[in-house]
């Protein structure tokens, strides 16, 4: 168990109950959960388990119906609608499956649009190390139309590290690429934990994605049912087998 | 066939009613504009005729001076000697023959000020409770005697008097008191039709309204069993010459028939903005549909690859269009009749006392409706229908197969044809006048809408270079907006879609183009007008009846001002009708002495003062077109048919206030013998006479012509300016409703936009965009497309401006001015244009739940 103190986000009891009486739904169930700083935790589980949900909560896009969330020292249902915007302009990164750069802005202003938003100075020598991490130098002019699928979520990887935040949510961050492409997002993800010291919460069904990461959470019917340490991608498999039977 | 298109067609319309709200919205206010101009030209008509109906109900026979020439109903006739009134009475079968005796007096009010009335004031003669005119003793009883008078009752009431009060009326001989005995009525109603009517009895009308034992005309009444035609060609062979006998019914439908051109002028405006508002709807409904098209792209291309034929897709966009178009006309005939009882209701609440009348919606109203909204509706749907129809069906699987729109260069020739072919349309309509004012107003409105569609096409091209421009520019004053992530993204965003873009900017381009060339001849108008009252008026003081009041002074005044030892020239301005070599002419009528004193009219040759010997002074321009010169004589026919040859005794060079053609009052007193009213009063102070004492004495003879107003010659310019600028005013007011259609085109393509950048909000919101960034990039967007609106209106308005002014007669345009205040006006109103536009859409994008936006799943 990592301690609190170097906790980059967590949940304690969190419930997220749709509807009433005979039609409520259990998104989340009562969930308790951790992500330390400078690690890379995966989030598995069928379609329905919650996981999206957790994920929502905890970037702050969705609100628990009890329970509480914390990102970093702060707990985010004492927040309102502005500095919830805060909190994620500057604590939080996203990655999403698609969809995920703004068609009129070019590669970089992309990358630094949560620093834009919020009028932060860019850190250059940030900017360049994530910049040649990704290898987008070349393309860094480029409107997303002009980008390939794997360059475009290239992209998307450098915003959600750019402004350097407590901790990146990656929402199916391959589910839209080939393989190839996507072991080169995967590869650089793993890389920006190990290297660059970056926490990231993944978000996943595909067993490999997952065997990145440094931690697997399994959930079911809105509860955590498993977890699994340095997991390889046939253990993980097996795991998630077990929990569709 | 029709069964899945008919279904898809209205499942369509019901899931895209938000979308399609702001597009009815546009069109119910054109077809407001017709239906309420036919509803109120109708229904305000058939109250007027009715008025006159009743009015010439007991009226068979009307006997009136005849007219050499010119329109029956409006020419101001020659009275008849009362003596004929006897000639025509003893003829048989002849009932009754009375005087009709209508004369200007207006009514003071309890408070001391003129009663203003929207019609006419009139004094009439009282001719007996079985009298043929139609009013009715309402309460009290009619008036009898030298110091008795009845008034209608609404005007009574709006004065303030009762039964038994002293009412001071002012005549043309001056003022009178009279003791109100009684109330009159018209027909069936208790007022004049928005005339003030006040009734003496026949004895004391002859002397108070200083008509001198003649009338205007008599009315006759036949026996019961007489034959008309008859009694008709007796009273006709009876009469001296130059007097004619007309059937009562005739005589009811001129009066009627020359109110109703009025009303028919006022229709035509309302329709001339219903054509503009219509026109500019046009851009939005095109714009609405070519976007929901592109948003339905994939499910059109799925109907497509499931076997919907191109011309079922086709069926179905207009389909929905005709939905649209019909529901937008239901609503736009009703608030039709709205606009229509509105107008009546402002008329009313100003004065006007409009009969109450029912509104009538003919077939017509309903048929002219529906046939312009469903036909402007349709129309613009129809390019965005083919478009749709394009869609290949591999596009549903790959959506950026989607449309090969018109290429850029064929668009470029296109635009630049319609352009040109406006351009000279225009040019013809204005600087070659063929057929007259209908001929230069057709050629050059069909010109300007070719110019307008020409320019919108052209636009596409320059929007998004234009719009960056324009983002880099507007901002310079304010901190620098392209910086800051809200105002990068409204610049992108309206350089992204150039087409959406310019086709919104053009429906604000028309209005506002419409208003720089209004502004650009109205200006020169008014500087060439200022510059030539300064030049020409050297009278120091002028009298005029007051505003509101299209009645002229008592001739009276004029004379009693004469007297006054302080003022050494003394003239009125009185105008004619008559016939110059055969074409029909206004001819002023001054007193040659002190005419030259008050105006400089810049004589060339001749003098002024000719005018006292019977001689003709004229403007160069008649001059050089009859080429006559000083000494030649001119033929002139007046309206009561006398001819004579008369001398050309001057030319001068300014028009501004004689017109083109002057007499003597000598002149025209010779010939005329119908009651004179002056248009306006010029006196001169006698030497060494105080300005002050000198007004005084004005002012008190003004008190008994209390609807006189004394101005002095600043006083006098303002006046003339300002009823210019009252003309204007009203102009801008009816433009700006294409300018609110604009507004509400801009919003609808905001809002659309919105609606298709769901996701992308969604994002922005995510990475931490705060909403009033969001809203902030909404509407730096909204402005950047109404200023780029408002650029290419002036562009086009002010060329437009200055060829109209170029063609204007040089009698009428010395200076050409172009308003550089009014154009930073409408650049700064196109900023909040584009801020007012924006609030919906803002609000609607920052309301976005980021979780739906962004769920992919």
């Amino acid at each position: 168990m990592t301690s609190l103190s170097t906790a980059a986000a967590g949940a304690i009891d969190a419930f997220k109950i749709y509807g009433k009486d005979d039609s409520e739904v259990r998104a989340l169930d009562g969930v308790t959960v951790t992500f330390a700083s400078g690690k890379f935790t995966a989030i598995m589980g069928p379609s329905g388990s919650g996981k999206s949900t957790l994920m929502h909560c905890l970037a702050g896009l969705d609100s628990l119906t009890s329970g509480s969330i914390t990102i970093g020292d702060t707990n985010l249902a004492t927040l309102n609608d502005k500095e919830l915007t805060l909190t994620r302009r500057s604590n939080v990164g996203f990655i999403f499956q698609a969809y995920n750069l703004i068609p009129t802005l070019t590669a970089l202003e992309n990358i630094t649009l949560p620093l834009d938003l919020g009028g932060t100075p860019v850190d250059q020598q940030w900017l360049d190390t994530v910049v040649d991490a990704v290898g987008l130098r070349s393309r860094l002019n480029h409107r997303p139309s002009e980008l390939s699928g794997g360059q475009q979520q290239r992209v998307a990887v450098a915003r959600a590290l750019a402004s350097k935040p407590r901790i990146i949510f990656a929402d199916e961050p391959t589910g839209n690429l080939d393989s190839r492409m996507g072991t080169e997002i995967l590869t650089f993800m793993r890389h920006a934990v190990t290297d660059l010291g970056q926490t990231i919460v993944m978000v996943t069904h595909d067993p490999v994605a997952a065997s990145y990461a440094d931690r697997v959470i399994f959930l079911a019917d809105g509860k955590i049912v498993d977890e699994l340490d340095n997991p390889t991608a046939d253990q993980v498999l097996d795991r998630m087998k077990r929990l569709g039977s | 066939m029709a069964a899945p298109v008919t279904r898809l067609t209205i499942r369509g319309v019901i899931a895209r009613k938000w979308r399609i709200f702001l597009t009815i919205l546009a069109v119910v206010s054109g077809v407001a504009f017709v239906s309420g101009a036919f509803v109120l030209t109708d229904s305000v008509k058939k109250s007027i005729n009715d008025v006159f109906a009743t009015l010439s109900e007991g009226i068979d026979i009307e006997v009136r001076t005849s007219i050499a020439f010119g329109d029956e109903a409006t020419a101001e006739r020659d009275p008849v000697s009362v003596d004929v009134i006897d000639v025509v009475a003893a003829i048989d079968g002849v009932r009754l023959a009375e005087g009709n005796l209508l004369r200007a007096a207006t009514v003071i009010k309890s408070d001391g000020e003129p009663l203003r009335t929207s019609g006419p004031a009139f004094g009439i003669a009282w001719v007996g409770p079985d009298g043929l005119d139609g009013r009715t003793i309402v309460e009290g009883r009619p008036a009898a005697g030298p110091s008795e008078v009845t008034l209608d009752k609404s005007s009574a009431r709006r004065a303030g008097y009762e039964v038994g009060d002293t009412v001071t009326i002012v005549g043309p001989a001056g003022k009178g008191d009279f003791v109100l005995v009684g109330l009159n009525g018209t027909g069936k109603t208790t007022n004049g039709g928005g005339a003030s009517i006040a009734a003496f009895d026949p004895v004391t009308a002859n002397e108070f309204l200083g008509a001198e034992n003649m009338v205007d005309s008599i009315y006759v009444a036949i026996d019961e069993g007489a034959d008309r035609d008859a009694v008709m060609a007796a009273i006709d062979s009876a009469l001296p010459d130059g007097l004619e006998v007309i059937t009562g019914e005739q005589s009811a439908e001129e009066t009627a028939g020359a109110i109703n051109d009025i009303i028919d002028i006022f229709g035509n405006v309302l329709l001339g903005f219903a054509a503009v508002s219509l026109f500019v709807s046009a851009f939005l409904i095109f714009n609405t549909f070519a976007i929901i098209v592109s948003q339905r792209l994939r499910e059109l291309a799925l109907l497509r690859a499931v076997g919907a034929s191109a011309r079922q897709i086709r069926t179905m966009i207009i389909g929905e269009a005709l939905v649209v178009s019909v529901i937008a006309t239901l609503l736009g005939i009703l608030a039709g009749m709205g606009v229509a009882k509105g107008i009546v209701a402002i008329f009313n609440a100003a004065g006007a006392a409009f009969p109450s009348a029912s509104l009538i919606v003919s077939p017509r109203t309903v048929i002219a409706s529906t046939v312009v909204g469903v036909g402007v509706t349709v129309a613009a749907a129809i390019v965005p229908a083919l478009r749709a129809a394009r869609i290949p069906p591999v596009a549903a699987m790959r959506p950026e197969l989607g449309f090969n729109s018109l290429q850029k260069n064929k668009r470029l020739v296109v635009g630049s044809i319609t352009t040109g072919i406006g351009l000279v349309l225009f040019s013809i309509g204005v600087f070659g006048q063929p057929g007259g004012t209908s001929g230069t107003l057709g050629l050059s409105a069909v010109g300007a809408i070719l110019l307008f569609l020409g320019i919108a096409s052209l636009s596409t091209t320059v929007a998004a270079p234009t719009s960056r421009v324009i983002s880099r520019v507007l901002p310079l004053p304010f901190r620098p907006m392209t910086r800051s992530v809200p105002g990068r993204l409204g610049s992108r965003n309206a350089q992204r879609t150039p087409r959406r873009t310019a086709s919104t900017a053009s429906a604000l381009m028309i209005g506002l183009a419409l208003v720089s060339t209004v502004s650009v001849v109205a200006s020169s108008v008014q500087a060439s007008f200022k510059e030539q009252l300064q030049g020409s008026v050297t009278a120091d003081f002028f009298v005029s009846n007051g505003p509101g009041n299209f009645q002229g002074l008592p001739v009276a005044f004029s004379e009693r001002l004469s007297e006054l030892p302080e003022l050494s020239a003394v003239s009125p301005f009185r105008a004619a009708t008559a016939q110059v070599n055969g074409d029909t002419k206004q001819i002023g009528a001054v007193r040659g002495s002190a005419f030259g004193q008050l105006v400089d009219i810049d004589l060339t040759s001749g003098s002024v003062e000719s005018l006292d010997d019977g001689k003709i002074l004229l403007h160069r321009d008649p001059a050089r077109d009859y080429a006559v010169q000083v000494g030649d004589t001119l033929s002139i026919l007046w309206l009561n048919g006398t001819e004579q040859q008369i001398e050309v005794g001057g030319i001068y060079d300014d028009a501004t206030i004689a017109g083109n053609w002057l007499v003597g009052l000598s002149t025209l007193q010779a010939v005329s013998t119908a009651t004179p009213t002056d248009f306006f009063i010029g006196a001169k102070i006698a030497d060494g006479v105080d300005i002050e004492d000198a007004r005084a004495a004005v002012e008190e003879v003004a008190l008994d012509f209390p609807s006189a107003e004394v101005q002095d010659q600043a006083e006098f310019q303002q006046s003339q300016e300002d009823q210019l600028n009252q003309l204007l005013i009203i102009i801008y007011g009816l433009l700006i409703i294409s300018i609110a259609i604009a507004v509400l085109g801009i919003a609808n393509t905001m809002a659309l936009s919105v609606f298709e950048r769901t996701r992308e909000f969604g994002l922005l919101r995510a990475v931490g965009m705060s909403k009033r960034d969001l809203k902030r990039s909404i509407r730096w967007e909204a402005v950047i497309v109404a200023v780029f609106g408002a650029s290419l209106g002036i562009i086009v308005g002010i060329p437009l401006g200055l060829a109209v002014t170029t063609a204007l007669p040089s009698t009428f345009i010395t200076t050409t001015v172009v308003p550089v205040n009014t154009i930073i006006v409408i650049l700064i109103a196109s900023i909040i244009v584009g801020v007012v536009a924006a609030i919906g859409p803002a609000r609607r994008a920052a309301k976005l739940n980021v979780l739906d936006a962004i769920s992919t799943h």
